[in-house]
């Protein structure tokens, strides 16, 4: 060997450190790469796929980021009618379903685990039997608009020509249906089309609200509000509701009557229109208000439509149905698909008493939580001798069966589904299920004998269709697309509704409003921590449901906010929290339902009251209500507590009425407040929003859609209560106007990206600084956690990580393994004690950059779009570059109602708002909106 | 304003000695002295310990607590982001503003009476200065990064962000901690050097001669002394009054409703000055009954610091009153709210209760029968010292639950931790203080011993 020179040794030593320290640490996983690369994937980039997602049976189209085989995040598909490119939170939140750790993951029999050769074992000689058996053979589904799944019950109703297929949906709106039958003589569909509607009233309906055609009834909304320089007319919004919705939050007249009186409207307004009916018993203003509105739908017919909600009788359904064929609404009306309309869950109960049913199939419905209570369903069940429970969850119906068998999530399943105008859609999985369960089609392929895949049933359909052509190709395109071209309901013509008599309404009394939950909708998303912790739209609160009460009935129970009331009807109490609301007629009461399941899982059990255990029947107005209060308070936890705008704080919504808008002056430059500051430094673009109050109907898609895409984290009820959330954005509601019939106000509020951010200076650490894109940019790493920022923030949009919400001290069992599945790799999932806040999804801007830049070229404007952006339904939220003059942004920054929120202070936020504009009706009148 | 007035009625009430008349230079030190060197721990001593031991451990264990499962113990939410360890914090700055003060102040204001006090005041100093140090770190989302507010060399070659005030208030801190030890220790010395002289037991002359550094009480050394005493003095009155406007521009340094207000900085000094007096008086009080020093700590002392108490008193509610005004005056919307919410918001129990602490209780010290009763100005004292609390709190809670925007208006609710948190601390600092007064001396020996060489040049 030869000698070593000194600086030799040092390399050898040092090379053998290296070796010491990199051999100390074992790694924590092994990571094996593809030895064959799957198509189309490049590691580190997502893949989008258009499927379908469901709601209350119906379709709505969606674009689903895949990232390395797990779906990450959902966004609309513009293809898709009932979606336009927009979600709802529902579709936001159905993330979190598929990774929930709670979802059933294995055959039960008894409630003991089992497996699916069992369960096939106890089927095939009962199944033999029951096809000579007769009618002894159930079906149980909810609302089905599968295509696929229409063909099967058809088909296995051939197997067993005796089987008797029920539907049960708990929100379906019977007096809707029987409202048509009674104008029509058949139920026809109607589908209003608010985009044509000048003059829109809508009596106790909620087209606004949460619902499978919320999407497109607000893009037809927001088609007659978007309030524009030079612009001539916008549409008119009259609301007569029992309580506050959001179709009156966002109305421009607002009347609060009991469900009995709207019901006397509807007839002023027919009366208006030449029908002999006899004049209804409305008080003066009451009245006033209706011959205005009823002027103002004459003065516009062929534009102005008439909408009736769930509250109302059948015969005032019928009689809209006759106002809206004289107004000739813009309303497009539908054959009903009677096929998916079987026997009816009562017939199911009384022939389970007669003892009439051998085997119940119950597929995907939890009639023993949300069947009224007066039906007994849950006693009849267990007159079944072989109850079988297919179902997402081992539920309150599944702990009652004798099987249950899991289901899969419908990201991880093949299926079709149609919009509620028919337009049809597939469902193709993101996803291999995740646990050994099956699809509905996959399980009634069973029933029939056969093991096949969901794929090939569902190409089954529509192989057999006439729409296909070249099938091969067609199904790439159906799939592709996310819509079938060309599939749509058949429309039902040369209709001509029949003036209904009317029946004689009792007399008022406290009646029990009951609506679905702007959340959890009938209750199947109970278990979704994202949803429960969604701040409700009107009320801000999260975790429960609360009793809303008006003012003057509140006095005269002595109740106060945070009081239980018992509520008795029907035989059967309850128990929740009240809360005095805005807007609310006399002698109602509203409930959500949705709230208090049993067996919904960790997160979902126990929270709220179960208003299903009010009802009678499928009605959603429970007259003879009593309430009393039991002397408990608790008021729900909520993220907003101060609902007006007080003294000096008005500024902070302006609201006009359309003349006054007429009359605003551009804004100019002069405006801006002398400044010593040079102008931010820095090239390229300069990101900003531009946030259209008008628009913004408070739908709550944006705040979910931010979570998903941002992975914040659910903190739970207790953290709340505290006055902690982690919601990036919020949407401020603001009641105008007397409290008791105020204006509401909605207001996102994000991030403002001030260019002076008042957050920076205090910073000790430099954790909060301006990139070069004019971004207010948080940088985790470098957060010591002093929160100086969010106190000196006058937006207060900075959230702070109190707890390791995401990071060691999950919410009940967030902290699963599979949870940690959904986050989306391109955001750093924030550690404790670290401020965070919304980036204007600085990742999506990155990745457009990126895009850019291989392709040598500028970002184009509309090329980012932002997640809260994206899932707007309205279009409400606009994101752009604010140096390209021609940009989206730059031009609504000079519309006259442009204002910045707390401009006063000089931070120059990048977050910008459009005043709300409404059209009120210039007639006198005593009493407005 | 304060020292004027306490100095017209020092010359007043100069009939009153401020040493005992018979006594003598030996008799002075034997009397601080030998209760420490010979004196074996009395029951009072163990009784206060036995008291201030729990609480003390109960500090550590709340500590553990809140580092170990996270910040969010704290009441603290999305709105109300301070709370309780940053108004601990300005309180226990503000307790150990006065001790050198006093001591710096009075010094070079010639005012004798304070010999007797400026020992252990600035032992509180600094045992307050270190409670207060600890509340910032802990109320750090991530306290283990608390030493990113250094400019130290690091990989990242990142300095801190020299325009945020919490970086000014992390040097503010240090640099007054490490001034007072030194302060401390520098007038400590003489006595060390005494204690080491007649301490009887190997073990406290080889501890006590350590520390007293070879002291011999030579002219030189005694020349030397006084200069370097005199000029740290001369340099302890502006850091004192910088540290508390600092803290004052942690909220003054921002755009919130109630903080950005220029007076805060010097009525954060004031309001420091304030609450440090009410805590010597109590402590004087103490050490008077403790060791018997009625001799030594007078009741012209006692009416020479109720005194200040009531001049600062007056200028307290003279602050609050412009901090009023000028709310008023600003007329913007949400200044004018701020005021509004403090008088009449959820608050208001707790406001009305600081000012009548604050404001109008100190008043009955216009009548000398109560500034020279022990009991009423104990009692005046207490209430000062609960009402600065509250002051500093409201200041916290009053403009972040009552925002610029309504929807995010929300009440803090205070939690166990932050209960502990408050009263804890007090009985880290009684121990700090109690092991104090067993192994120094409480009162400047070598000041009063001065004291009486003056009296008897005169």
């Amino acid at each position: 060997m030869s000698e070593m020179s000194r600086r030799g040794a040092l390399k050898l030593l040092a090379g053998q450190m290296a070796l010491l320290v990199a051999g100390c640490s074992k790694p924590r996983e092994e990571i094996v790469p593809y030895v064959r690369m799957p198509e189309r994937m490049v590691p580190g980039m997502p893949l989008q796929f258009a499927t379908t997602l469901e709601l209350g049976g119906y379709g709505r189209g969606v674009v689903c980021t895949s990232f390395e085989g797990r779906p990450i995040k959902v966004e609309g598909n513009p293809l898709h009618p009932a979606s336009l490119g927009a979600t709802d939170v529902f579709a936001e939140a159905a993330i979190f379903s598929l990774y929930d750790p709670d979802r059933s993951q294995s055959v039960r029999q008894s409630g003991e685990i089992s497996n699916w050769a069992a369960f096939f074992d106890a089927m095939q000689p009962l199944l033999g039997d029951l096809a000579a058996a007769g009618d002894r053979l159930r079906l149980l589904t909810g609302p089905v608009a599968s295509p696929t799944l229409i063909r099967q019950i058809k088909a296995l109703r051939q197997r067993f020509p005796q089987l008797v297929w029920h539907r049960h949906d708990p929100l379906e709106d019977q007096a809707a249906r029987e409202g048509a039958i009674m104008a029509f003589g058949r139920p026809i569909t109607s589908l209003p089309r608010l985009a044509d509607a000048e003059i829109v009233v809508s009596l106790d309906a909620d087209p606004l609200g949460a619902g499978p055609r919320q999407i497109v009834n607000a893009r037809g909304f927001a088609a007659r509000r978007r309030a524009r320089k030079g612009l001539d007319g916008i549409g008119r919004l009259y609301a007569v509701e029992s309580a506050l919705t959001l179709t009156g939050a966002n109305a421009d007249h607002r009347l609060a009557l009991p469900p009995n009186e709207i019901a006397d409207v509807a007839v002023a307004i027919s009366r208006a229109l030449g029908a002999g009916l006899p004049e209804g018993a409305l008080a003066k203003d009451a009245a006033a208000f209706a011959s205005k509105l009823a002027r103002d739908l004459l003065a516009h017919k062929g534009r102005a439509l008439v909408l009736a909600g769930p509250t109302l009788d059948p015969d005032v359904h019928a009689l809209c149905h006759w106002i809206n064929a004289q107004l000739q609404a813009p309303i497009d009306y539908l054959e009903a698909d009677e096929a998916a309309h079987p026997s009816s869950l009562t017939e199911l109960v009384r022939d389970c008493e007669a003892a009439k049913v051998d085997s119940l199939f119950v597929l995907g419905c939890n009639p023993v939580y949300d069947a009224p209570r007066d039906l007994g369903f849950a006693q009849a069940i267990r007159k079944v001798e072989l109850p079988v429970h297919f179902g997402c969850y081992f539920d309150e119906t599944a702990a009652l069966c004798e099987w249950h068998i899991p289901q899969s999530h419908i990201l991880e399943s093949w299926s079709d589904l149609e919009a509620p105008d028919g337009a049809a859609s597939l469902v193709q999985p993101l996803i291999a299920p995740l646990y050994d369960t099956r699809s509905v089609h996959e399980m009634i392929a069973t029933l029939q004998g056969r093991l096949a895949s969901g794929r090939d049933l569902v190409r089954e359909t529509w192989q057999a269709s006439a729409l296909a052509g070249d099938f091969e190709n067609w199904w790439r395109r159906a799939l592709h697309d996310g819509i079938i071209a060309g599939s749509a309901g058949k429309p039902a013509l040369s209709l001509s509704p029949q003036l209904p008599q009317l029946k004689s309404r009792g007399n008022a009394e406290l009646t029990l409003v009951l609506r679905p939950d702007p959340s959890l909708y009938d209750g199947s998303f109970a278990n979704n921590a994202w949803l429960q912790e969604l701040p409700k739209p009107l009320t801000k609160e999260v975790w429960g449901n609360s009793i809303g009460i008006g003012r003057k009935d509140a006095a005269a129970l002595g109740a106060v906010d945070g009081d239980v009331l018992r509520l008795t009807a029907n035989g059967r109490s309850l128990d929740a929290p009240v809360r005095i609301a805005s807007g609310h007629a006399p002698g109602v009461l509203t409930l959500t339902l949705g709230h208090g399941r049993t067996a919904a899982g960790g997160i979902g059990t126990g929270v709220g009251a179960n208003a299903y255990l009010l009802r009678a029947d499928a009605s959603f107005a429970i007259r003879g209500v009593v309430a009393t209060r039991t002397g408990e308070n608790r008021p729900l936890p909520s993220t907003q507590k101060q609902f007006t705008l007080d003294g000096g704080a008005a500024d902070l919504f302006p609201s006009y009425a359309l003349d006054q808008f007429r009359a605003l002056a551009e804004p100019s430059e002069k405006a801006q407040l002398p400044t010593f500051l040079s102008p931010p430094a820095g090239s390229g673009a300069r990101w900003g929003m531009v946030i259209d109050t008008s628009l913004c109907i408070g739908c709550n898609a944006c705040v979910v859609a931010c979570q998903v895409e941002n992975n914040s984290p659910v903190i739970g009820p207790e953290e709340i209560a505290v006055g902690r959330d982690m919601h990036w954005l919020r949407i401020d509601a603001y009641e105008i106007g007397p409290p008791e019939n105020p204006r509401t106000g909605f207001q996102p509020v994000p991030c403002m990206h001030c260019e002076t951010a008042p957050c920076e200076p205090v910073c000790p650490t430099g954790a909060s600084v301006h990139d070069s894109e004019g971004l207010n940019v948080q940088v985790y790493n470098r957060c010591i956690g002093t929160r100086f920022c969010e106190a000196n923030c006058p937006y207060k949009v900075r959230r702070f990580n109190f707890f390791g919400y995401a990071d060691g001290q999950e919410y009940r069992g967030l902290g699963a393994d599979v949870m940690r599945a959904h986050n989306n790799p391109d955001v750093t999932v924030r550690a404790r004690g670290v401020m965070e806040k919304c980036t204007y999804c600085v990742q999506r801007i990155s990745r457009a950059r990126h895009t850019a830049d291989k392709e040598d070229r500028l970002i184009s404007d509309g090329e980012v779009v932002t997640a809260c952006q994206s899932a707007c339904p309205t279009r409400a939220i606009n994101f752009g570059d604010l140096s390209q003059p021609e940009a989206n942004v730059s031009a609504l920054r000079k519309e006259p109602h442009h204002y910045t929120l707390l401009g006063h202070l000089d931070t120059k936020p990048r977050t910008t708002y459009l005043a709300q504009v409404r059209d009120i009706n210039p007639q006198p009148d005593g009493k407005d909106g | 304003m304060s020292l004027a007035i306490s100095s017209a009625r020092g010359a007043e009430a100069a009939e009153e000695p401020l040493v005992p008349p018979a006594a003598t230079e030996a008799s002075l030190t034997a009397m601080i002295a030998d209760p420490v060197l010979k004196g074996v721990a009395g029951r009072g001593w163990w009784i206060a310990i036995a008291c201030a031991a729990p609480l003390a451990l109960i500090t550590i264990v709340a500590i553990g607590w809140l580092l170990g499962s996270g910040i969010g113990l704290l009441g603290n939410n999305t709105s109300v982001v301070w709370g309780v360890p940053i108004a601990n914090y300005v309180w226990w700055i503000g307790i150990g503003n006065a001790g050198t003060l006093i001591s710096a102040l009075l010094l070079l204001t010639r005012q004798s009476w304070r010999s007797s006090i400026n020992r252990f005041a600035e032992a509180m100093t600094l045992f307050a200065v270190s409670i207060a140090g600890l509340f910032p770190i802990l109320h750090l989302g991530r306290p283990q990064y608390f030493y990113w507010l250094a400019p130290y060399p690091n990989t990242m070659t990142l300095w801190p962000q020299w325009r945020s005030a919490l970086v000014w208030d992390f040097w503010s801190i240090i640099s007054y901690l490490l001034f007072s030890i030194v302060f401390f220790y520098v007038g400590l010395l003489p006595d060390l050097a005494t204690f080491r002289d007649r301490s009887k037991s190997n073990r406290g002359r080889l501890m006590y001669g350590a520390f007293a550094l070879g002291w011999r009480g030579s002219a030189r050394q005694w020349r030397i002394h006084n200069l370097f005493y005199t000029t740290m003095a001369g340099l302890a009155v502006p850091l004192v009054c910088s540290v508390h406007s600092i803290v004052g521009l942690d909220f003054a340094a921002s755009l919130m409703p109630g903080w950005e207000e220029t007076i805060f900085p010097p009525y954060f000094v004031v309001g420091a000055m304030f609450s440090g007096f009410a805590m010597v008086v109590l402590l004087a009080a103490a050490i008077r009954w403790g060791f018997r020093f009625q001799g030594i700590l007078t009741v012209r002392h006692f009416e020479a610091m109720a005194i200040i108490i009531l001049a600062s008193s007056l200028i307290m509610a003279l602050s609050y009153a412009t901090e009023w005004f000028s709310g008023w005056y600003s007329g913007k919307a949400a200044e004018r709210g701020e005021v509004a919410f403090a008088f009449t918001g959820s608050y208001a129990p707790l406001f009305w209760l600081q000012l009548v602490c604050n404001c109008l209780a100190p008043q009955i010290l216009w009548w000398p029968r109560m500034r020279r009763s022990l009991p009423a100005l104990i009692v005046v004292s207490l209430g000062i010292l609960v009402g600065m609390w509250l002051e500093r709190i409201l200041i916290i809670w009053n403009t972040l639950s009552n925002g610029y925007l309504p929807s995010m208006r929300r009440l803090f609710i205070p939690t166990l931790e932050d209960g502990l948190l408050v009263i804890a601390p007090l009985g880290l600092f009684a121990m700090f203080f109690l092991i104090f007064v067993r192994f120094l001396p409480a009162i400047s020996m070598h000041e009063m011993r001065q004291l009486l060489h003056e009296r008897e040049r005169s």
